[in-house]
């Protein structure tokens, strides 16, 4: 394994800015993923977990969105700095993207066949004929289990599982090192989910793909990450390997809230443990520590300055709970 | 006790084409006690909501009977059925488009008793607004607001609150937190709970998250296309699922806990075409312990355990006995 790791994100500041307001949505994020190895952003609506996968595709809403400050380093070079041109022989062919919805996020109109050859010919540097890139598609749609011979058909044709199982094709058709996928079962039934996660960690095992894995769903996270990033108002508050997330003792407040809320299938409670309050507004932050209105532990300091760093071999915890384990 | 909600035989065909029929419900049996709360659990296309807008006489059924505290609101005249009207709501999936956006959320709670005429002066209709968005912790601050200035939790304390305005004794929750966030959802959970303690409702919660379910029902009927294919107390259900399909339902959703992801019933397909199924088991395409008894005939409810019903010819031979269960 080479020491450089595959993507490497230092102090991330995005912010989309409108006219009246600036919407901070991601506040200094940083994390790096190494080869083979998935990080999952877990967390809930408008914790800037979307927003950090378009910023690394540089596929931000041009006139309001905006990367303040930090670097994106995707094998040691810049992306924040790289020009659009420059971009789009990156994206696709090195990092590709599953979006949430399958059924948005094909053309309608196009076959599918032809969707998954549109993104093996635009990254056709060495001038592959036709015919091998048609045979490409055959081996892709084989591949995520679908017959070949339904690359004629159009996506309404296809149920929401197969769909889904056509844009995860198009994702990896030119092997690109990094699959940024942006909850990609979040719309599909159970039963199904299960189907395309089985999938993805077969093929992920079979083609050494590194993967950002996005969901609000701590079940499919703990199922499929070797790293959890745990985020919340744009900032991440918890990052460690899955088994201090997920087996560990210590915790952000927002993390063990986030576990006692999940409906559990073995617990014989029948009370659920909500997170009092809601997530802040993106365009008035609380100062200090971003949880602090919903914590229950919250000290006399927590709403002033930024909240202490506790680290313990990799495993970071936002949080001035923890100053006086640290100093101890 | 008797029955709140009682249906036999309960049909409902769409038509689709010149011949094709849609068979969305397909023979649902319901007995629903005063108090309690019966959960529907099915994938998308199962029929749950359908079912949940029959009971309620939005969707006029195929066949089958109806009765809402004995009345069969099927055949009964006008006047029957705007009373059970009343007493009879539903919690609609996504308050953001149930919710009319230009209504504030006076206006939203207080439609249903203008409408039926409950209140004979605005003041009294003003107290009984904010006794609900009490009830329902709404802060008063929000009267004057418009559903887009609100997030999703709050919204949906809006849709619960029209839903109770008018006291009604029984009601639909058609997945009322399936678009909430895990921390919110558990908010809703504990109101509806909370309201069920409070004024005896009783509820039919719709939704395709076992786990939610499992917190809030007593009672968890399974759909598979349009037909019941396992219905037993809620505790049972966890312990002993018998239906291969309420298996492959259990070990589908993922757990957050560590290890690999190698759920022991993965199904193989997709929900096949409900448009003019063929007799016998509609799950027998996907099924890994199909047998010949499975197709050509309907398979019926049979009862394996007090209260435990089971459509699936396992169950069907001798003494209820499974014939093969690994």
């Amino acid at each position: 394994m080479s020491a450089m790791p595959v993507l490497d994100v230092k102090n991330l500041e995005v912010a989309y800015h409108t006219d009246e307001t600036v919407m901070r949505a991601v506040n200094g994020i940083s994390f790096s993923i190494d080869e083979r190895e998935t990080v999952g952003l877990v967390g809930e609506t408008g914790a800037g977990k979307t927003t950090t996968a378009l910023a690394i595709m540089r596929l931000l809403p041009e006139r309001t969105g905006r990367i303040n400050r930090g670097e994106i380093f995707y094998k040691g070079e810049d992306l924040s700095k790289k020009s659009a041109d420059q971009m789009r022989l990156i994206r696709g062919a090195c990092i590709s993207m599953i979006f949430q919805d399958p059924m948005t996020s094909l053309n309608p109109i196009l076959t599918v066949g032809d969707q998954i050859l549109e993104a093996l010919e635009i990254h056709n540097t060495d001038g592959k004929p036709k015919t091998a890139l048609d045979a490409r598609v055959d081996e892709l749609l084989s591949l995520v289990g679908i017959s070949p011979l339904r690359k004629v058909e159009y996506p309404h044709q296809f149920s929401g599982g197969m769909k889904q199982r056509i844009v995860i094709a198009i994702a990896l058709a030119c092997e690109p090192l990094l699959l940024i996928a942006d909850e990609p079962t979040t719309a599909l039934d159970v039963t199904i989910q299960a189907q395309v996660l089985v999938l993805m960690g077969e093929l992920k095992q079979k083609l050494g793909t590194s993967m950002i894995m996005i969901s609000h769903d701590l079940g499919v996270i703990a199922k499929t990450c070797d790293k959890v990033a745990v985020m919340y108002a744009g900032e991440i508050v918890e990052y460690g390997s899955a088994r201090d997330i997920f087996e560990g003792r210590d915790h952000h407040p927002y993390t063990t809230g986030l576990f006692r809320a999940i409906p559990n299938l073995l617990g014989e409670s029948r009370r659920l443990y909500p997170i009092d309050g809601l997530m802040p507004d993106p365009s008035a932050l609380p100062s200090g520590c971003k949880f602090h209105p919903r914590c229950s532990g919250r000290m006399s300091g927590c709403d002033g300055e930024a909240p202490f760093l506790f680290e313990e071999n990799g495993h970071r915890i936002q949080c001035n709970l923890f100053r006086k384990m640290a100093g101890q | 006790m008797t029955a709140i909600l009682k249906t036999t035989n309960l049909k409902k065909y769409f038509k689709i084409g010149n011949n094709g029929f849609l068979h969305a419900v397909d023979g649902v049996d319901i007995e629903l006690e005063r108090g309690t709360t019966l959960g529907v659990v099915g994938e998308s296309g199962c029929g749950k909501s359908t079912l949940g807008r029959l009971v309620l006489g939005l969707l006029p059924a195929t066949s089958g009977e109806i009765y809402y505290d004995g009345v069969d609101i099927m055949h009964c005249g006008n006047a029957e059925l705007a009373e059970c009207r009343r007493k009879t709501q539903i919690i609609f999936q996504d308050p953001y488009s149930s919710l009319n956006p230009r209504m504030s959320v006076y206006e939203l709670i207080s439609e249903p008793l203008v409408s039926n005429k409950a209140f004979r002066n605005k003041a009294e209709r003003y107290a009984r607004v904010m006794e609900l968005m009490d009830t329902v912790g709404l802060a008063e601050r929000f009267i004057n607001s418009y559903p887009h200035e609100m997030d999703g939790g709050r919204r949906q304390r809006v849709g619960v609150a029209r839903a109770l305005a008018l006291k009604p004794d029984f009601i639909v929750c058609d997945e009322p937190v399936s678009a909430l966030d895990v921390s919110i959802q558990a908010q809703i959970l504990n109101l509806l709970m909370d309201m069920q303690d409070e004024m005896n409702l009783t509820y039919m919660f719709i939704t395709h998250d076992l786990s939610v379910v499992r917190h809030i029902s007593n009672e968890i009927m399974v759909m598979y296309l349009g037909q019941c294919v396992e219905r037993s107390p809620s505790k049972e259900l966890f312990r002993n699922p018998a239906h291969p399909y309420t298996q492959a339902l259990l070990s589908a959703i993922p757990a957050p806990v560590l290890g690999g992801f190698a759920p022991e019933k993965l199904l193989r397909g997709e929900i096949s075409d409900p448009i003019n199924p063929e007799p016998g088991c509609r799950f027998a395409k996907r099924c890994s312990q199909c047998g010949t008894n499975c197709v050509g005939k309907d398979v019926p409810l049979e009862e394996i355990e007090p209260g435990h019903f089971v459509a699936c010819t396992l169950f069907t031979q001798k003494g209820g006995m499974p014939r093969n269960t690994s």
